[in-house]
This record gives C-alpha cells, sequence and structure tokens, in this order.
C-alpha cells in the first residue's frame, strides 16, 4: 500500500520536524543542527534539496508554512528563544546560480524569555496571521498588518498560562459561524495539573482571545496537536498525541442569544478515540487531507494510521516503520522497501516560487 | 529535590553531599571561587566580598571580608580566585586596577595582605598558579598581563598582549610555564612565562571579544574559548598551528566557560546578558545542551564545579544576588523534551516521516513509558545509564507514497475535474455526475446522484430507464416480500407523507447512532447493509446479490430507506464488492440502447408492466405518481448533504447543491452553504485545479464566495511598442496607435491567451512564447531583454 522512500536529509542532529506545503509540492524538515532544508519535489517523484541554511543560534523545533497566497514564506521557532520568517527569493535570471532558491529571514519575533516551542500561520481567511507558544507557558499571536511586508509584525495578544507550552493548532474552519479558535497543548510532566489541552477562541467584542475549554481529562504531556481539516463540518475534530494518542470531537453549542456575543462559546467536548498501541510516548499527530485519516508517530519509531468507519469507530489501518520494513502483525502489509537513493543536488530544478514573470490573460 | 545524595568523589576520602540549594546575598555577585576541599566559597562583587561555608542543606556565611567603615575601591572586584593550594590565600581583581591578595590565617579582621596597582585600568582576571604557591598573573582592561610574586612587593614581568584588553588569563595545567590570554579583538595568545618579551603564539578565535578560556583539566593541549559571537570553541594547541576541533553554537555571548571535571566532553557556559541559565554541553554534540540549569533570575556572572574531581555540583553566582548550588540531577535536560520525530501528511496521501534512528532500527535506546511496556514483563527492563548518555544521534527522513494504484486524493481531483455542474438540463447532469462516481468506483454517490435524478425530476421529463432498470433487477418473491411488509404496515396511501415522516424519524435515530454513539456495541449488527435491510424487511431470505440488487431497487424507489441505506454506507465503499454486481448506470445505458422509448408516465407504467405482476403495479404506481412534490424530499436531501459534509466529502455537497440549485438552496442555511463553498474551493486550490476552483466560485450563489473571483482583477499593461502604460480602452495604444497585442514571434494579433514580458512587455501567444523561450533565452521582439517565462 505504502512505498517508503527514504531520503539522504544530512542533517547534523535530529530532525523535529517536517512540513509540507499548500500544494503538497514542497517539504520542510528542521533540525537541532541549527538549519532549516527545503525539499522540492521533481516530476519523477524524487525530493530534491534546493536550500539549506541556517536559521538559528539554537535547536529548530518547528517549522511551518504559509498559505502560497502570501509568497513562499516560512516560519521556524527554536530554542534561541526567537521564531523567524523566512522568504524565499528566486535567483537572479543571469545569475549562474538560476533557480536557485535563497531564502531570506525577513523578520525575528523576539519576545519569549524562554525557547519557543511551536509556532503555526493562522488559516488563510484570517490574514497574515501566526501563534507562537513558548516553554514559559505563553503563547502569542502577531499579524502582519499588511501582508506585501513580511518584516513587520505586530503582537496582538500574549496569553500566558502556568504550564510550559509544547505545541499549537488553529482551527482550520473557515465558517463564519465558527470563531478563530487555537488549541495549545502543554508538556509539563506534573500529572497534577490536570487540562493539559487549552481551547482559546477569538471573541469578536472584545478581540481578544479567551479561553474556552480545558480538556481535564488529559492529564499526561502533550507533544503534538492538530486540528483535523474541517471541510465543511459543523464541529471540530482533534487529535492529541500525549501517552497515547486520542481524538476529540468539539461541537459547538449555538447559544441563543448568538448576537454579539461576550464569552466564548460553550463547546461540547466528546472522546472519539483512544489508542495505547504504540505502547510509549505519542510525539507526533498528523491528519491527511480530506481528514479520514490520522497519522501517529511514536517511541516505538512506527507510524500507524487510524481511519474511522461509517460508525465513528476509529481502527488501525496500517502500521509503517521508519525504514520501510514491514511491521509483523500488521493488518495491511505495508511498505515495500524500495529504498531510492538519496537524491542529488540538482541545481537547475525550477522552483514554482517568486513572483512571476509571464502572466496570462485573454487577449 | 529534597532527597540528599552522596556523592563519592575521585579522591575517596573526601566525601561531598548535599542538595540543590541557594542563599541571598546582599549584592549582586561578579564571581566565585571555592576553596580546595570544596568546603567554602568565596563571593566576590561591587559591594560584596564574603565567604559562606558549603553544608549540607544550606550556605552558612562564615567570613566578612569587606571591612572598615568606608570600604576602599579595592574591595570592589571583578574577579577572586581562592589558591588550590594555599588555603589561607586569596586574589581579588578590583574595577580600580588593583590586584589585592588576602591572608585568611591573619589574626585581624582585615586580611588583606598585599595590595599591587600597577595596573591603569579595571582588572578583569587573576589566576594564580596552579601548582607554584607564589605565583599569580592578572589581566587588565589597559591590554596588559602582570606577573607577581607574592613574595615581592611588585609584578615580576609585565607581557604586552598588544591587541587590546586582556578577558581573561588562564595557566595551563600541565605545561608549568604556559598560560593563555584572550582578548577583546578576538586574538587568544600563548605565552611562556619566561619570555615576557613576545608571545609564543596568537591565532584568531572568534570575531568580536573573547570572554573567556579554559585549559581542559586532563587533555593537555585542548584549550576552550567563548566569545560574544556567541560560540565556544575548543582548540587543540598540541598541533604547530591552533586546530578548532569542536564548535558549540549557544543563544547568547559566552561569559564564562569550565570543563567539567571527570567528563572528558562537558563543558558549562553561562552568558553575559539576556540568558540567565547555565548550560553543561557535551562537545560531541554541539546543538543541544546537556544539562540546563534555569534557577537564576539575572545574569549569571560566575560559575566553578564545587571539586576538581566531582561533576555532580555546580556553584553559581549571579547578578540576582543569590548564591546557588546545582545538583546534576536536578538538572533539566533539553533534549528529554525535544520531540525525536516529526510528522506530516501530504496533500495526495503521502506520509513524511523523520525519526531518531535508534527509534526506528530497534528498542536499544528506546525509553520505556513510565507506565510500564506492557508487552514486556516489567523486569526485562534494564535501565540504562541515561543521565550520562548523550553521543552524537542523527534522524532518518522518508516519505511514505501511497502506491500509484491506491493514490488516495486522485478521485477527488478526477471528481472535481469530471463532474459537470451547469450547462445541461438536470437531469442529464446528474446522470452524468453518476457515471463519472460509478467508473471511480464510488457506487455510494453514484446512486445519490441518480436518485436525486429521480426526486427532483419533473415527472413528465422522467426518463424510464429508472423503473425499467429496477424492473429488471427486481425479482418476484422480493418485490413480494416487499409488498408483504407494506402491506402489514397499511394501506399504500400511508406510504404518503405520514409514511415519509415515520422514515424520518428513523432516519434521526440511526444517524444519530451512527455518529455519536460510538460506543454502542452492537456494532456488528448494525455494520453495512445487511442490518439495514434486515430492519427493513423482516424475515426474508436473501442472498447477497439478491440484497445488492434490492438495495439498489430500494434506493431508486424509497428516498427514505436510500437515506438509510446510503447513509451509513458510505464511510465504508469498498467493504462490499458492490462493483461486481450488475451496475445501475450500465444498465441505463443498455436499456437507453435497446428500448427507444417515449417519455412520461405512460412510458413509466407500460415498461412496468409487462415485466412485473399485478402487485407490484398496485404498489409503484402511487410511487412513481408526480403526487410527491420535490419539497417533500428537501429535508432528507439536506440530512444527506450535511452527512456528506460531515463525512469528509465536501465535494458531493457542493457539488449537489449547485445542480440542485433553486430545489434545495432555501433548506440549508447561508452559513453553511458558504462553510461548504470555502472548503470546497480552499481544497481544489491546494489541487491547484484553479478552473474548477472558478466554475464553482462563479456557480454559487452566496455572495460572500461570488465576490472572491472579483477581487484584483485589474491588469496594467504596457504598449509594446512605445512601452507606455495602455489606457483601458482596448489593445489599440493610445500614443502610437498600434495594436499593442501582436505575438512577437509569429506577428498575428493574439486573440486567446496573451502572454507577456513584464520586463520589456512583448509576448504573444503563449504556445508560440513557450516554444520560443525553450530555445532561447531572448526575448522574441529582438528587443534584447532576456525574459523569464516561469
Amino acid at each position: 500500500m505504502f512505498v517508503a522512500r527514504s531520503i539522504a536529509a544530512d542533517h547534523k542532529d535530529l530532525i523535529h520536524d517536517v512540513s509540507y506545503d499548500f500544494h503538497g509540492r514542497r517539504m520542510a524538515t528542521c533540525s537541532s543542527d541549527q538549519s532549516v532544508k527545503v525539499w522540492d519535489k521533481s516530476d519523477n517523484g524524487e525530493w530534491n534539496c534546493t536550500a539549506s541554511w541556517k536559521t538559528h543560534s539554537g535547536s529548530v523545533w518547528r517549522v511551518t508554512w504559509a498559505h502560497p497566497e502570501f509568497g513562499q514564506v516560512l516560519a521556524s521557532c527554536s530554542f534561541d528563544r526567537t521564531a523567524a520568517v523566512w522568504e524565499e527569493i528566486v535567483g537572479e535570471s543571469n545569475d549562474k546560480q538560476r533557480g536557485l532558491s535563497h531564502w531570506i529571514k525577513r523578520t525575528t519575533l523576539v519576545d519569549s524569555r524562554t525557547s519557543v516551542t511551536d509556532v503555526k500561520f493562522a488559516p488563510k481567511h484570517m490574514g497574515l496571521m501566526l501563534t507562537t507558544c513558548s516553554a514559559d507557558g505563553v503563547m502569542r499571536v502577531y499579524e502582519a498588518p499588511d501582508v506585501m511586508n513580511l518584516s513587520q509584525w505586530s503582537l496582538q495578544q500574549e496569553i500566558s498560562s502556568k504550564l510550559s507550552c509544547s505545541c499549537i493548532s488553529w482551527s482550520p474552519s473557515s465558517s463564519r459561524a465558527h470563531a478563530p479558535m487555537i488549541a495549545v497543548g502543554s508538556d509539563d510532566s506534573n500529572t497534577a495539573y490536570s487540562g493539559k489541552v487549552h481551547i482559546y477562541e477569538y471573541i469578536e467584542n472584545t478581540r481578544k482571545y479567551a479561553k474556552a475549554e480545558n480538556l481535564m481529562t488529559v492529564t499526561d504531556p502533550v507533544h503534538d496537536i492538530a486540528f483535523a481539516p474541517n471541510l465543511g463540518r459543523s464541529f471540530h475534530v482533534l487529535a492529541i498525541a500525549t501517552k497515547d494518542v486520542r481524538i476529540f470531537k468539539l461541537i459547538p453549542l449555538r447559544k441563543e442569544s448568538a448576537v454579539g456575543s461576550s464569552g466564548p462559546t460553550k463547546l461540547q467536548v466528546q472522546i472519539l478515540a483512544q489508542f495505547d498501541n504504540h505502547n510509549s510516548q505519542v510525539w507526533r499527530v498528523s491528519w491527511n487531507i480530506s481528514s479520514t485519516l490520522l497519522a501517529s508517530s511514536g517511541d516505538d519509531g512506527c507510524v500507524r494510521l487510524w481511519k474511522a468507519n461509517y460508525m465513528d469507530n476509529w481502527k488501525c489501518t496500517a502500521i509503517l516503520r521508519g525504514d520501510g520494513s514491514p511491521v509483523a502483525g500488521s493488518s495491511s502489509q505495508a511498505a515495500v522497501p524500495s529504498t531510492a537513493g538519496g537524491p542529488q543536488h540538482v541545481l537547475l530544478q525550477a522552483s514554482s516560487a517568486g513572483r512571476k514573470k509571464a502572466q496570462l490573460i485573454p487577449g | 529535590m529534597e532527597k540528599m545524595s552522596r556523592v563519592t568523589t575521585a579522591l575517596g576520602s573526601s566525601t561531598i553531599s548535599g542538595r540543590t540549594m541557594f542563599c541571598h546575598l546582599d549584592a549582586p555577585a561578579n564571581a566565585i571561587s571555592v576553596c580546595r576541599d570544596a568546603t567554602q566559597v568565596v563571593v566576590a562583587g561591587r559591594n560584596i566580598f564574603k565567604i559562606y561555608g558549603l553544608e549540607e542543606e544550606q550556605f552558612v556565611e562564615k567570613l566578612n571580608l569587606r571591612v572598615g567603615r568606608k570600604p576602599s575601591l579595592n574591595f570592589s572586584c571583578a574577579d577572586v580566585m581562592w589558591h588550590q593550594m594555599e588555603e589561607n590565600l586569596l586574589a581579588t581583581a578590583a574595577t580600580n586596577g588593583a590586584v589585592v591578595t588576602w591572608n585568611l590565617g591573619k589574626p585581624s579582621r582585615n586580611k588583606q595582605d598585599q595590595l599591587f596597582t600597577e595596573h591603569k585600568r579595571t582588572v578583569n582576571k587573576v589566576c594564580f598558579h596552579p601548582t607554584e604557591v607564589y605565583m599569580l598573573l592578572s589581566g587588565s582592561q589597559d591590554g596588559y598581563m602582570k606577573c607577581f610574586d607574592l613574595r615581592k612587593k611588585e609584578s615580576v614581568s609585565t607581557f604586552s598582549g598588544q591587541s587590546e584588553s586582556v578577558r581573561d588569563v588562564q595557566f595551563s595545567m600541565k605545561d608549568y610555564f604556559t598560560f593563555a590570554a584572550s582578548f577583546e579583538n578576538g586574538n587568544v595568545q600563548l605565552w611562556d612565562i619566561r619570555r615576557p618579551d613576545r608571545y609564543e603564539r596568537m591565532f584568531t578565535a572568534h570575531t568580536g571579544p573573547v570572554f573567556c578560556c579554559d585549559w581542559h583539566p586532563d587533555d593537555r593541549g585542548w584549550l576552550a574559548t567563548g566569545g560574544r559571537d556567541k560560540m565556544v570553541k575548543v582548540w587543540d594547541m598540541t598541533t604547530n598551528r591552533a586546530k578548532e576541533i569542536y564548535c558549540v553554537q549557544t543563544i547568547a555571548s559566552v561569559a564564562r566557560v569550565k570543563w567539567r571535571p571527570e567528563r572528558k566532553w562537558h563543558l558549562a557556559t553561562c552568558s553575559m546578558m539576556v540568558d540567565h541559565n547555565i548550560y553543561v554541553w557535551d562537545i560531541r554534540r554541539p546543538f543541544i545542551p546537556f544539562a540546563t540549569f534555569e534557577e537564576h533570575k539575572d545574569v549569571t556572572t560566575g560559575i566553578v564545579w564545587r571539586h576538581q574531581h566531582d561533576p555532580y555540583f555546580l556553584l553559581s553566582g549571579s547578578k540576582d544576588s543569590t548564591l546557588y548550588q546545582h545538583m546534576f540531577k536536578d538538572a533539566s535536560r533539553p533534549v528529554d523534551r525535544a520531540n525525536p520525530e516529526g510528522l506530516c501528511f501530504g496533500l495526495f496521501g503521502d506520509l513524511a516521516f523523520a525519526a531518531k534512528e535508534s527509534l526506528i532500527s530497534g528498542d536499544a535506546n528506546r525509553k520505556p513509558y513510565p507506565g510500564g511496556d506492557r508487552r514486556y514483563p516489567i523486569f526485562f527492563f534494564k535501565k540504562p545509564d541515561l543521565t550520562e548518555q548523550f553521543a552524537h544521534v542523527s534522524s532518518a527522513l522518508s516519505v511514505f507514497e501511497s502506491s500509484l494504484e491506491s493514490k488516495r486524493m486522485d478521485w477527488f481531483v478526477k471528481t472535481a475535474r469530471l463532474y459537470l455542474l451547469s450547462g445541461k438540463p438536470f437531469a442529464e447532469l446528474c446522470d452524468h455526475n453518476a457515471k463519472v462516481a460509478k467508473e471511480l468506483n464510488r457506487p455510494q454517490v453514484s446512486t445519490t446522484w441518480t436518485m436525486l435524478r429521480i426526486m427532483f425530476s419533473d415527472p413528465a421529463n422522467l426518463s424510464t430507464p429508472g423503473p425499467n432498470h429496477i424492473g429488471k433487477l427486481g425479482t418476484l418473491p422480493l418485490m413480494n416480500s416487499f409488498s408483504m411488509k407494506e402491506m402489514g404496515m397499511g394501506t399504500e396511501s400511508r406510504l404518503d407523507r405520514s409514511k415519509g415522516e415515520s422514515r424520518q424519524d428513523n432516519i434521526h435515530l440511526e444517524l444519530g447512532n451512527s455518529l455519536i454513539n460510538s460506543n454502542n456495541d452492537e456494532n456488528e449488527e448494525t455494520e453495512g447493509s445487511e442490518g439495514q435491510a434486515e430492519y427493513m424487511f423482516g424475515d426474508a431470505e436473501l442472498d447477497d446479490d439478491d440484497l445488492y440488487s434490492m438495495d439498489m431497487f430500494f434506493s431508486l424507489v424509497f428516498s427514505a430507506e436510500e437515506q438509510e441505506y446510503t447513509l451509513p454506507q458510505e464511510a465504508f465503499p469498498l467493504r462490499h464488492e458492490i462493483m461486481d454486481n450488475p451496475l445501475a448506470p450500465e444498465h441505463l445505458q443498455q436499456d437507453k440502447a435497446d428500448s427507444p422509448q417515449a417519455s412520461g408516465n405512460e412510458a413509466e407504467v407500460m415498461c412496468l408492466t409487462p415485466i412485473e405482476s399485478f402487485s407490484l403495479i398496485s404498489i409503484s404506481q402511487p410511487l412513481f405518481s408526480p403526487h410527491l412534490p420535490a419539497p417533500f424530499f428537501c429535508p432528507v436531501v439536506r440530512e444527506m448533504l450535511s452527512h456528506y459534509a460531515e463525512q469528509g466529502d465536501v465535494q458531493m455537497a457542493v457539488s449537489v447543491l449547485i445542480v440542485l440549485g433553486d430545489r434545495i438552496r432555501k433548506e440549508i442555511d447561508d452559513l453553511t452553504q458558504e462553510h461548504w463553498y470555502m472548503s470546497y474551493i480552499d481544497l481544489l486550490q491546494r489541487f491547484e485545479l484553479w478552473n474548477v476552483s472558478n466554475e464553482v466560485i462563479k456557480l454559487s450563489t452566496c455572495s460572500a464566495i461570488t465576490c472572491l473571483n472579483q477581487t484584483s482583477t485589474t491588469l496594467h499593461v504596457n504598449c509594446s511598442n512605445c512601452k507606455r502604460p495602455m489606457s483601458n480602452r482596448g489593445w489599440i495604444c493610445d500614443r502610437c496607435h498600434q495594436c499593442a497585442s501582436v505575438c512577437a514571434v509569429c506577428h498575428h494579433v493574439v486573440k486567446g491567451l496573451f502572454v507577456w514580458c513584464q520586463g520589456c512587455s512583448h509576448g504573444g501567444h503563449l504556445e508560440h512564447v513557450k516554444n520560443w523561450l525553450k530555445s532561447s533565452s531572448h526575448c522574441p521582439a529582438g528587443c534584447g531583454h532576456l525574459c523569464e517565462y516561469t
């Protein structure tokens, strides 16, 4: 079902995050070696590294793409207490390095006093916004008032919680019925503090985010959190990576006096599924685009895929080993190892980035 | 933290014990130093000069060396050092340029021993010789280093670095005569104490000031330096040229660096500003601190390992006026919180996965979850000594691609491309879309389209294939069981509205069950269509094939039942091999082909009667009669669309919404519609299906959506002749009266797609320009511009 294609990433330390862009043709990786690499998919499906540069003076925890409407833009966050926004500039046409892309730092967000553990862009319809969260428990919301000027970001709001934050996720819903929503997970190891996931909602009246929900049942450190793509649903689905994989359903309860809401929407929280198949810490969760499949990875070095049947019963449909070897006991025989050699640095890979030099119009 | 820990040192005889503890000082500390037997620590600062005893539970103030009513500037210390051979001997570097020694053995309150006022500016560093009792070295802001013999009143020799201020001086641990000095201009010099005229060696270690240096306690050649450039570098000095062998990147300028005792690869650093933490690095893994101590609230100014053979106790003084003893076991380990894996789903169902190699290759280094791994009995766990394990690690990156046959999102792209949403009569659109869905192996979607056609078509236009098809599929026994059941429930008339309503309730019930109650224990019973069928048909004995054909039949006949049937199965498309059964569209075509028939009610009856028995006629008459108005189905369709949307198939919801148009629009509130449109358009744009996306935008009725493609529609064009901006009156330039839209390649006027270079304004037919630029990089108009087509 799946073919594993291994890529010689050539990072000098742990890779902490992998991120696909909006169209699924580019990939960014970040590592403790303080660098970020950008990979472009060639026509034959190979991934070629088109850029690699030092981004921070500490481990880079996360890297994330902005919507391509804003250009080819990446954000990264690091142990060095900063988050940075990068934009790709394609080499000049008469340049020897034609097609080689350069990434330019547009801004450094230096408000945090501790390690910045996650950075995420807001859904496109909200404009150019991003949030960061840091190890001292502060979540920050930034906005670029002028989308053409990536070097100017204003800090909209700071929300402190007592617990160190580890991950953050925007609700992708574009419905006007849903207020913008952010979920923040904490990796504080003290299980005495219950509620390691906080959900904040934008309040139109105050123009601020306020706490809407606290998932009290999550008491173990949370390492990753991901809203499922909304796709026209009336409710939200949230996956959480903690000591196990959990899937929550958040149903907004429509208030009677909907006009001029002064407080956050009440959410009805249901737990849809909970799996400890990894038998260890779960580090990452990720949804596919149609939000029918959830992938999780844990300390066991395996990726597990989860799928719901029509009854909303979630079941494991595949187990993938990181090196592509099949896993005994996997329901579907996954991962035929066909290890393609590491990609060469193909420099003349035309990049889709930058501003188009040619345009089409009906004549 | 409360627990005491006892650590035996390499010295064996003396045992250090203690815990993480701190005490408040009266003033910010500038430097600290510890006495040889690790029982006392001296803290020096601008306004403080005290000795504290290190006890098990706390610091105890032993002695205040700032005496006298008006302490002189000599007490204002930039640095302090306790002699490692002579217990009573201390030296301080004063901010006024004095080097002072203190003899604790003095009986008087003032312990000041000697005073050297030879430096002209602040003395940054003092350093005793590690083995020689009377030899003291100082380094000053004035750029000189001086060596003092404590038996004499003045310095023995002066070393001129001739490269700005001296920040640090350190005697080599192994070479009796050698010392290293670091400078503000980034240089490090090596000196022989016997040759004050010239340094032995000099090299540039950092860009910007080198604030500190430290010789490795065991390896004679290694020197660690830290600078304002945020780096710690380790130099191998045994070779002819100083060779950088390790480099650690920290997050702030490095103020102090101290090798960790008994650990070859470890060193501790603290920063001069911004960062208040103390880091312990393993130089082999220079990116992540091995351990951090985060207690201080202000800049840490002095760090010292408590005992030269004990790696577990670190003392630190800070500008926040505290003195800390850090226990290594209480340190935080950033790497423990670092995520060893990255995982991301791509758009096409491929999965990028990066993981620590040791996690993938085996369970060797796997940390068991605190709760215990249930796969192994607990006694199999051997706890590796994680505290000191910090080897170099790397990650493996791989992409799992769904193999081509089952490319997971292909159906979406194909469906989006092939669906017809407008431009044809309603029934044809439905048929077309049903066919598309069928070809993509989505029988449920296909059935839904067929159903929609039947439900919403005018009876007059209702084409015959539907009933005809039923007639062929539905076997007599089926019909009988069906009719019996319905008969049992009442007369035919009750099939009308009241019936529909009761079915509605059932639907709600079923939906409720399936969506919300995930703990339903009767999953097995309701799974798939069998359960539903039984529910509907009672005891009727059916084999599978019959069942499907019957399902098909019913979905065609009763919208309500169809709902019950399709909804659950939609999430389960591949479970039943429906494709193996005779499929509706094929039949439709077939039937169309071999029975050219008139349309209308008459035909309907006609084609039913010859095949089926009398009982069927009596039933099917009211079912297919035009007495069921289209609005009757609207609530059902609304439910269905919501169901598709909640299942993640917003494509279906939007497509049906567009095709049905006014028939259903009023049933669904605007917000939801807008939400569906937005979601679908976003998806289409992800797949770069711009044309489909634009079509959807155009066909939508939500004002918020239709305006999406009406922004930024202005194009500013330059005349390709005179290069002036064109007016908006067409393609004839105002100034040169030439047609601006002439193809530069074929010199004809372009009708259709026109592409032009924004640099030189020349352009032409898309294909022509494309071909031209394949062979040449210059503008086809010959203007010499290097056009770029991206």
